[in-house]
Parts: structure tokens; C-alpha cells; sequence
């Protein structure tokens, strides 16, 4: 089981869209070091603007996050330092088309942590390595399927050394067939003792990875359990109906 | 074998159907008859003595005769620094990235540049000398083209990262060269004239637009409202009015709107207005480009630890301009064109030279030879821009690399 060294603490948090919306209604919750948590919930619930606020892609109006024990306030040196340290992956892998993979790998560490470029190259095949694409290095993204781009986004955050992976939505935008490669890779990661945040519908990675399940309804976290108990017996009526609707 | 299928597929592009083959036809008869026409006049009546008479007039105005030396030096140098690249970049024909430059077939740009140099002098009837010394400096840019290749070659592509340098260096050389200073005899604006007028004047305004107009497309996005309302003023004043206005208004105004030393003359508030106009327009095709940026990009980037000058400068604009150049390249060639404009407050730039020509009474009624003169020296220059723009959009194109 995770140490219980909190990785993650968000209490009481709020968040109104610029246009009134409030999508975030007072949400807890707390994230130890090597825990994965999957955070399920329908479409518009607030997920992926709850996960955002943990690297200050979106702001928050009230409530306290602390990320690796550094408070998210409005100071810009905070967010630089919390996003060295979390690394983020998209629904729509966000690579940078323009750059070949190995560069799209480097960029970040030769640019924010000052590193010698030769030495970043390195590392970034052993990562490519690990995700089973080194022989892609040279390609450009648009020359690589879906779930190749996805690990590659995977390595690009990995090559920032980052104590905490977001994940939105990772295999959503795939193709059926790339969905287990990329799973394999996130499995993978969680064995090593990664703390990972993820949202996902992949029902099998949460009974086999997650070591809890939240379940979001309308801006609120409405079930916190284990996933043999989220999927077998959940407490509340809003889960049952979540569960129905997806199995 | 060759020729067989060229001729089958021209039958199947025009004369496919009856009425096809009539349009095709009576098309073809029109074509054929205007270019007779033309070129009956060109080698017939047409007396081209009226630009061979003023070659010198045409190319640089009447800049002082004993100084032209320094102009024969640049164009030497500027050879020379084209050999070079030329030369540097067929050795390493990828770089570090994909893609070819322009000219893919580089045997037919040298026949053409060797063509170009044994006629153009004769045809221009220039004396002997002036000839030789055209010769030589093509001799100067071919020998360095093959130099260069053999060198580069030789050397690790790592080399082709610094010969860009040479072209903005020379750009400043250059102005020393034309205008004096430095212990050279000063040459004032008012004296320069012709094709150099004309070619310093819209290359000062395309290379001083362009960061002006990144400039003001990025103050367009800004969170600081004043920034993003004194874009959006500028834009919109410069889009709403005419150049012809501006370029009066700029003469008049210019002066206490700049520091003195920026535009002291004429000549200097009329490129400072081209520079302003030209980067309004750039600035709506960084702006278009800037927009077809997903958003997604930016935030990947912010999510590794980029700042946002980071993000910027490695992520988002690469990508923008990539997308807007060829817009932004349409706009330099408006802008070449535009220079026309000049002559009408009074610059003797090409077409301000041609009508001072045409207003000599040697040489009344030449007026035709005269314009189709400017008109092909124009589209060459445009077309010049145009090849090296396609070109440098294929070589920033990530889908023609190598896989
Ligand atoms: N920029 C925005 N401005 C206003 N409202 C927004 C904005 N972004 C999201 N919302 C609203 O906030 C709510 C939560 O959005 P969010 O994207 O977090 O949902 P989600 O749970 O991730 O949904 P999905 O499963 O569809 O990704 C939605 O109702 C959405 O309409
Ligand atoms: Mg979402």
C-alpha cells in the first residue's frame, strides 16, 4: 500500500467560470504519494476542470490546493515549480507537430531545467525505449499512429522527471486497437509507484490500477472508494446510475 | 516514347470533346496571334535605345558616378554571399531539416543565370567593360557555389547554422556602402533612384514590417488592454486608409512623430510609412495564423514549465508563422508593388524614373518600351519572392521530412 505522505491535497475547492458557471462546488480530496486515483463521472461533471487546477491551467476562486507540498496561490514562482513537477497528458495529446519526437522530449528540459541537450537526448531514448517507440525518435508526430502519439506524450512528460502524471482522458480520442498499448505503458508506470490522476471510462484499468475511485457528479465528489467496492457495491444512488449507464 | 504521351495527354486536356476542341482551338489562335503581335513589335519597331540609353539612370538613379564603385563592390559581395549559401546549401541539401530550396534543379538556374549575364549586357548595348565586369562577378558566384559545395561537403552541416549571419551583416554593409559614413563620402537619399531606390526601399520596409507586425498580432492577444487596443487602433487606422494617403500624410506628420534622426528626409518618412502599412497587414496574418494555434499547444507547453515568452517563442509562433507566410509573403509583394506609389510624392524610384525618361524629348512616344521594361522587371522580382517563399514553406513543412 502507498506510503500516506500526501502528494496531493485539494480542500473546499470552488471554481466559477468567467461566464458564471460554477463548476467546481467545494471538492476535497487528497492524493499519497504512489496512490493512483481514477476519477470517473458523466460527461460535464468537472473533471477535467478539476484535474487543470493541480497545474494551474485553470484557476480556482476558493479553497486551498497544495501539490508535493507546495501551495497553488498566485504566486507565478509556485505555478513554475508545481509544473515541473506534475506532468500532464491530454485527450488529445497536444505534441508538438512542428518538432520531430525527440525533440518534442527535449525542449522542456533543455528550456526550464537548464539541462546539457546531449544528456536529455539520452535519457529521452530510454524513455522512448520504455514505451516502445525509440525507433520513431526522428519521425514528426503527424507521421505516427494515435497510440504512438499518446506514448510519445507520455515520454515527453516522463523526461521532465515529474513526481505527479495527470492524465484526461489518455485513450478517448483512440482507436479501440491503440487503447491497450498506451494502458500498458500507464499500468506500467503505477508498478513503478508513480502518483497518478486519472480520468478515464476504462473500467478494467481501474480495477486492475487504481487504488481509489471518485466518482464526480455536477461539480462535487459524491463517492471515494476502493474499486472493488466503487464497482461491486457503491454507496450512493448517483454511482449506481453512473455504473448502469457505463456497463 | 516521351514525347508520344505528352502529346496523348495534351489531346485528352484540350481537345477531349468538340466543344472542347473549338475552345481549345479558337483559344490557341488568340494566344498565338497576341504573342506574334508582340513579338513583332518588340524585335520590329519597338527602339529599346530609350533604355539602352539609360541603363545607368534606371538602375541607380543619379547617384554620384565617381562613388558608383562602392554600388559595383556590393553587388559583388552580394554575389559572393550567394554563391555561398547556394553552394552550402546544395552540399547539405536537408540541413537539419527536410525538403529542398529552391531551385530543385539547380543545372537550369545556373544555365539560366549564365544566359541572363551573356544577354542581358549585350542587349542593354552596355560598353565593354561594364559587360566584362557583369561576367566576372557571375564567374565570382559560380566559382564560390562550387567552392562552397566542394567545403560543405566536406564539413558537418553544424556549418550551415551561421552562414545566415552573413546575409543581415551585409544588409548593414550594405547601407554603409550605399548611403557613406565610416570614412565613406555620404551619399544622400535624395541622389539614390531606379531599381536601388526601389529595392531599398522594400526591403527595408519587408525586413522592419515583419517584427513590427509579430509585434503588434501578439499585443492583439494580450491580457494588458492597452496594448490590445493600441494594436487594434493601429491596425485598423493603417487597414482603413489608402497608402497614397498615408505616404502624403507620413511627409507632413512623420517628422515630429519619430525621433529626428529616424526620418530626416523624404526618403526615410516614405519607407518608414511603407514599414507602418506593410505591418498592419502582417500583423492580420500572424494574427490568422497565431488563431489556427490550438489552443491545446499552449497548454502543453505551460504544463511542462514553459514560460509563456518560453512557449512562445518554441512552440506557438513557429507554428504560426509557418502558417501565415504564405499571406505574409502576398504582402511583400503588394508591398514591392506599392513602391510604384512613391513617384507620386516625388521619388525617382523606378517608375519615378521612367516617367522623368519618357519626359525627355529624346525620347517622346517610347512610353510602350518603357513600361513593359518596369512590368518584367517587377515580375521578376515578385516571382523571386514568390519561388523563395513556396520554397522556405516546404523546407519548414515537418510532412516532407525524411521518414
Ligand atoms: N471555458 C469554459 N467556460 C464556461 N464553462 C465551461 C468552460 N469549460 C468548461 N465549462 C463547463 O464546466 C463544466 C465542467 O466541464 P469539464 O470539462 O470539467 O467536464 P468533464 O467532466 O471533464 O466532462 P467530459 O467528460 O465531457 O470531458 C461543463 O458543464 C462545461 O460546460
Ligand atoms: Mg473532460
Amino acid at each position: 500500500m502507498p506510503a500516506s505522505q500526501p502528494m496531493i491535497e485539494a480542500r473546499g475547492v470552488e471554481k466559477w467560470y468567467p461566464n458564471g458557471f460554477h463548476a467546481l462546488r467545494g471538492v476535497d480530496l487528497s492524493v499519497s504519494k504512489g496512490e493512483v486515483v481514477v476519477i470517473m463521472g458523466p460527461s460535464g461533471s468537472g473533471k477535467s476542470t478539476f484535474i487543470r487546477t493541480f497545474n494551474a491551467l485553470e484557476e480556482f476562486q476558493a479553497g486551498s490546493i497544495s501539490v508535493d507540498g507546495i501551495a497553488l496561490s498566485n504566486d507565478l514562482r509556485n505555478i513554475d515549480a508545481i509544473r515541473c513537477e506534475t506532468g500532464m497528458v491530454f485527450q488529445q495529446f497536444n505534441l508538438f507537430p512542428h518538432l520531430t519526437v525527440l525533440q518534442n522530449l527535449c525542449l522542456a528540459p533543455v528550456l526550464v531545467r537548464k539541462r546539457r541537450r546531449a544528456e536529455v537526448e539520452g535519457q529521452a531514448m530510454g524513455l522512448l525505449e520504455r514505451v516502445g517507440i525509440a525507433e520513431q525518435a526522428g519521425k514528426y508526430p503527424g507521421q505516427l499512429s494515435g497510440g504512438q502519439q499518446q506514448r510519445v506524450a507520455i515520454a515527453r512528460s516522463l523526461c521532465m522527471e515529474p513526481r505527479i502524471l495527470l492524465f484526461d482522458e489518455p485513450t478517448s480520442a483512440l482507436d479501440p486497437e491503440m487503447v491497450g498499448e498506451v494502458l500498458e505503458v500507464m499500468k506500467a508506470l503505477a508498478a513503478d509507484g508513480m502518483t497518478m490522476v486519472v480520468v478515464t471510462h476504462e473500467m478494467g484499468f481501474a480495477r486492475e490500477v487504481a487504488h481509489r475511485v471518485v466518482l464526480m457528479s455536477e461539480g462535487r465528489i459524491v463517492e471515494e472508494a476502493p474499486p472493488e467496492i466503487f464497482f461491486t457495491n457503491p454507496q450512493h444512488e448517483r454511482s449506481r446510475q453512473f455504473l448502469a449507464q457505463i456497463l | 516514347m516521351a514525347a508520344n504521351s505528352l502529346l496523348a495527354s495534351l489531346r485528352r486536356e484540350l481537345f477531349a470533346s468538340r466543344g472542347d476542341a473549338l475552345l481549345s482551338a479558337g483559344l490557341l489562335a488568340l494566344i498565338a496571334a497576341a504573342a506574334i503581335g508582340l513579338l513583332r513589335w518588340a524585335f520590329g519597331q519597338a527602339q529599346w535605345v530609350v533604355i539602352q540609353a539609360n541603363t545607368t539612370l534606371f538602375a541607380v538613379g543619379r547617384y554620384p558616378l565617381d562613388q558608383q564603385w562602392r554600388l559595383w563592390l556590393l553587388v559583388a559581395l552580394l554575389a559572393l554571399a550567394t554563391g555561398l549559401s547556394w553552394g552550402l546549401l546544395r552540399a547539405n541539401p536537408r540541413g537539419d531539416r527536410s525538403g529542398v530550396l529552391w531551385p530543385a534543379n539547380d543545372r537550369i538556374a545556373v544555365a539560366v543565370l549564365a544566359f541572363l549575364t551573356a544577354w542581358a549586357p549585350a542587349a542593354l548595348r552596355l560598353a565593354l567593360p561594364l559587360q566584362l565586369r557583369w561576367w566576372g562577378i557571375t564567374a565570382l558566384l559560380l566559382a564560390l557555389r562550387w567552392a562552397a559545395g566542394r567545403w560543405g561537403r566536406r564539413h558537418p552541416p553544424q556549418l550551415l547554422r551561421w552562414v545566415p549571419l552573413i546575409w543581415p551583416l551585409l544588409y548593414l554593409l550594405g547601407m554603409v556602402l550605399i548611403s557613406g559614413g565610416l570614412g565613406l563620402i555620404r551619399v544622400p537619399p535624395s541622389e539614390w533612384g531606379g531599381l536601388l531606390l526601389t529595392v531599398l526601399m522594400a526591403s527595408f520596409a519587408i525586413l522592419a514590417s515583419f517584427p513590427l507586425g509579430v509585434l503588434m498580432a501578439l499585443g492583439r492577444r494580450s491580457e494588458l488592454p492597452l496594448l490590445r487596443w493600441g494594436s487594434v487602433l493601429y491596425i485598423e487606422f493603417i487597414r482603413g486608409a489608402p497608402l497614397i494617403t498615408l505616404l502624403f500624410l507620413g511627409q507632413n506628420i512623420l517628422g515630429f512623430l519619430l525621433p529626428g534622426g529616424l526620418a530626416p528626409d523624404r526618403v526615410w518618412r516614405a519607407a518608414w510609412v511603407l514599414t507602418f502599412f506593410c505591418g498592419a497587414y502582417v500583423a492580420e496574418a500572424v494574427r490568422a495564423g497565431l488563431a489556427s494555434v490550438p489552443g491545446g499547444q499552449q497548454e502543453a507547453a505551460r504544463s511542462l514549465g514553459l514560460s509563456v515568452p518560453q512557449s512562445l517563442q518554441h512552440v506557438v509562433l513557429p507554428q504560426a508563422l509557418r502558417i501565415a507566410l504564405p499571406a505574409t509573403v502576398g504582402q511583400f509583394i503588394s508591398l514591392l508593388q506599392d513602391t510604384t506609389l512613391l513617384s507620386l510624392i516625388g521619388l525617382l524610384e523606378l517608375l519615378g524614373t521612367a516617367r522623368t525618361v519618357m519626359a525627355n524629348p529624346d525620347f517622346l512616344g517610347k512610353n510602350a518600351e518603357v513600361y513593359l521594361t518596369l512590368a518584367v522587371l517587377f515580375w521578376c522580382c515578385c516571382a523571386a519572392l514568390g519561388l523563395g517563399s513556396r520554397a522556405l514553406e516546404r523546407r519548414l513543412d515537418p510532412s516532407h521530412s525524411p521518414a
